[in-house]
């Protein structure tokens, strides 16, 4: 066992020298604005400076250290990530192993679980009720793992389910109100009643797909939840029965009869709801912008989620994003929890909206953007992520969760095959990866 | 003055083999470690021996197992197709005597464009109402759905990558085509062979050397598919696209394994280097014994 580290040492130590990724000694000077007295922090970020995304953190790094000029100074760095993942986790997964990591970082919501797990990033230092206040509840919750706050993001995301007005209208059927979502059974119905216009307009009810990649349980796993059902335990550490009960076995089925029925497309067809030819479709915030800017003749509106029969008021609508936690190596957590919280407030957040069109995520970021209180379909996004927000599982081995999930909506969902087996398989698979972190 | 030549030697390959050496060897032997043991990415600290667990348990691994069959899939549609069709297409343009030029740049633009860009053209043209649907149901066939089925997605792919592939072994053949001695044709016309028997007996065998190379590295090249994939299906409908290299690429990055990544990766080495060197002693035995049966005749 020793010798395997040892070779492992030997071979990146080699590759790390000539890299020259090992945690440099900065000292004062070394960077513009780096003065004498102040304490360093280091911070990665995963995008690319010269996008919307990347020229908001760093500007809100560059605010931080006007603001705390004498005490902190924060060092920004951009490591790209590309579209599958890699680049940056790559950079983060060897630092892991060859030591370097910065004092803070980014991370996938969903991947908090994992890290903390891992011993990649340590819980922040308390925060004051008033600063927890701030946040909505979604990010709050996908930033804690076993009872800990470790990550706080400064962009929240949502999915709307939208709808066409004029389609809707010219069927007649009337839309609730956040509270009072329709239930599996009235949403079938109605695409029901939709099919035969939408056959005239050479289109279906409603456009969705079953994408590979994340897309799925962002979108879909809120039918399980509506459902009372759960994709993992509460601990993160069980599948067996969460992931395969009978609630979940009912999700999948509902989806494979909108397929069966042809309420939707089994292809996806290219702008199916900006054409009008769908009357519902589930997608990201960032549609409402799309539509308002490229489809203004879409009557678009923002209808709630789907619920289950059950439903009882419970979160379960899609949240989540990169959020900036204090990885364990930093030996200055109530620094790098300063920047944590800076690089996540209200400031930033509203930069982030105004920048990159990206849903902040505290309450006064919001309210200081005036189209969440003027535009209808932005408010009701807002109103849906506050009030019934839910974070995805959190489990340490959330991405075999993840593409479980996905796998078994698509055998299901569009190859009809038998939902119980397909989701104990899934169970099988996510079992064998959880054996890791259960076996000690 | 042979050791003066040894050192210059040595001074220009130094620099090359220490790269090499970091970038390759080093690597090669560390993945070779990595296969035993359950080295987790996020937490390397609690890396342990393991064993020969990870072939048993990849072997054991559904998903591992279609991948591999999808790969299979894979080169049996691609290799001779694109062998064939280079071939094929050398020879057309070898005829050609207007345009010769444009025709070569015209097949050879897919090699030097990217895949991504490729795969995501080629995503157009598959989509149900994209170019290709167009065109069928003018001649009144209903609209395949393509990369979007389980079943079509696989050979729809393989299409695709022969397409794009296709034009750099077409223009080796072509080289080689240019380099056949035109007396051996001239001879063969006063002998009246037809068409086909110049082919058979003439081209065919002077671009032997030729074929071995194009069919291995087609072979190779087909193994390692990934990126269209990736692009095009994510590995799906249903795993159906899920390749190898595509398996190691997401047990290793996106899940961490790299134990068993590295293993995937051994198995698939292993799997490749046998192959090529079935391919190399099977044609080269051929070729072996038309020199001796050569000889025989001289004699």
């Amino acid at each position: 066992m020793k010798k395997t580290k040892l070779i492992l040492l030997a071979g990146l130590a080699m590759a790390v020298s000539m890299t020259g990724c090992q945690k440099k000694e900065v000292k004062p000077g070394d960077v513009a604005g780096y003065d004498e007295g102040e304490q360093y922090l280091s911070i990665w970020v995963h995008s690319i400076e010269d996008t919307p995304e990347g020229q908001v953190y760093r500007e809100s790094v560059d605010r931080f250290n006007e603001k705390y000029n004498g005490k902190y100074f924060a060092d920004i760095e951009f490591i790209p990530r590309n579209d599958s993942g890699g680049g940056y986790s790559d950079k983060v997964n060897s630092s892991v192993l060859s030591g370097g990591l910065p004092d803070v970082l980014t991370l996938d919501g969903p991947n908090v679980a994992a890290y903390a797990e891992n011993g990649i990033i340590q819980p922040l230092a308390d925060l004051t009720e008033e600063e927890r206040g701030e946040y909505l509840e979604s990010i709050l919750e996908q930033g804690t793992y076993d009872d800990k706050l470790y990550a706080l993001g400064v962009m929240e995301s949502s999915v709307g389910l939208y709808y066409n007005k004029d389609i809707l209208e010219e069927a007649g059927i009337e839309v609730p109100d956040a509270d009072h979502p329709w239930t599996r059974t009235e949403f079938m119905d109605i695409l029901a009643k939709l099919k035969p216009i939408m056959d005239e307009k050479k289109g279906y009810p409603i456009d969705m797909t079953f994408p590979v990649g994340e897309a799925s349980i962002y979108y879909y796993a809120p039918f399980i939840w509506a459902n009372g059902g759960n994709l993992v335990s509460d601990d993160g550490m069980t599948v067996d029965g969460y992931f395969n009960s009978e609630k979940n076995v009912e999700v999948m089925n509902y989806f494979h009869q909108i397929v069966e029925n042809k309420y939707m497309s089994e292809a996806p067809v290219e702008k199916l709801f900006e054409s009008g030819r769908a009357a519902f479709k589930f997608d990201g915030a960032w549609e409402v912008n799309t539509i308002y800017e490229n489809y203004p003749d879409v009557n678009l509106g923002v209808a709630p989620y789907v619920v289950g029969d059950d439903w009882d008021g419970e979160r379960y609508t899609p949240t989540g994003s990169w959020a900036f936690a204090a990885s364990s190596a930093t030996d200055n957590i109530e620094g790098a929890t300063e920047l944590v919280k800076w690089m996540s407030g209200v400031e930033s957040g509203v930069r982030i909206w105004n920048e990159a069109k990206s849903l902040p995520s505290t309450y006064k970021a919001f309210d200081q953007i005036d189209i969440f209180q003027t535009d209808e379909n932005y408010k009701a996004l807002y109103e849906q992520l506050s009030k019934y927000g839910h974070p995805r599982p959190k489990t340490p081995v959330y991405p075999q969760v993840s593409t479980s999930f996905q796998q078994a909506l698509e055998s299901v969902g569009l190859g009809g095959k038998d939902a119980q087996t397909e989701l104990d398989k899934s169970v099988e698979r996510i079992n064998a990866k959880l054996e890791r972190y259960t076996r000690e | 003055m042979k050791k003066k030549e040894s050192i210059l030697g040595m001074a220009f390959f130094g620099p090359a083999l220490v790269l090499l050496i970091l970038f390759l060897f080093l690597p090669m032997v560390l993945t070779l470690v990595f296969s035993f043991t359950d080295y987790f990415a996020l937490n390397p600290d609690m890396t342990h021996f393991v064993g020969l667990e990870n072939y048993i348990n990849i072997f054991k691994d559904e998903l591992f197992v279609k991948s591999f069959f999808n790969t299979v899939k894979f080169v049996i549609i691609i290799v001779p197709c694109q062998c064939i069709g280079a071939l094929v297409l050398a020879l057309a343009i070898n005829k050609v005597t207007h345009c010769k030029k444009y025709f070569k740049v015209a097949f050879f633009i897919p090699v030097v464009m990217s895949l991504a860009v490729v795969s995501t053209l080629w995503m157009d043209i598959y989509s149900p109402e994209g170019i290709l649907n167009t065109m069928l149901a003018h001649l009144g066939i209903s609209a395949q759905p393509f990369i979007h089925s389980a079943k079509q997605a696989l050979p729809s792919i393989a299409v695709m990558s022969v397409w794009q592939g296709v034009g750099y072994q077409m223009i080796i053949f072509l080289g080689g085509l240019q380099n056949i001695n035109p007396a051996l044709y001239e001879a063969a016309e006063m002998d009246h062979a037809s068409g086909w028997q110049k082919f058979k007996d003439i081209t065919l065998p002077e671009l032997k050397p030729l074929c071995v190379f194009v069919f291995i590295t087609v072979t190779i090249g087909a193994f390692r598919m990934l990126v269209q994939p990736m692009v095009m299906t994510g590995g799906g409908p249903d795993h159906s696209t899920y390749t190898l290299v595509y398996d190691i690429y997401e047990t290793g990055t996106m899940n961490w394994e790299m134990g068993l990544a590295s293993t995937m990766a051994i198995v698939f080495t292993v799997f490749v280097v046998v192959l090529t060197i079935i391919q190399n002693v099977l044609t080269k035995g051929k070729e072996e014994k038309k020199h001796v049966n050569k000889k025989a005749k001289n004699i």
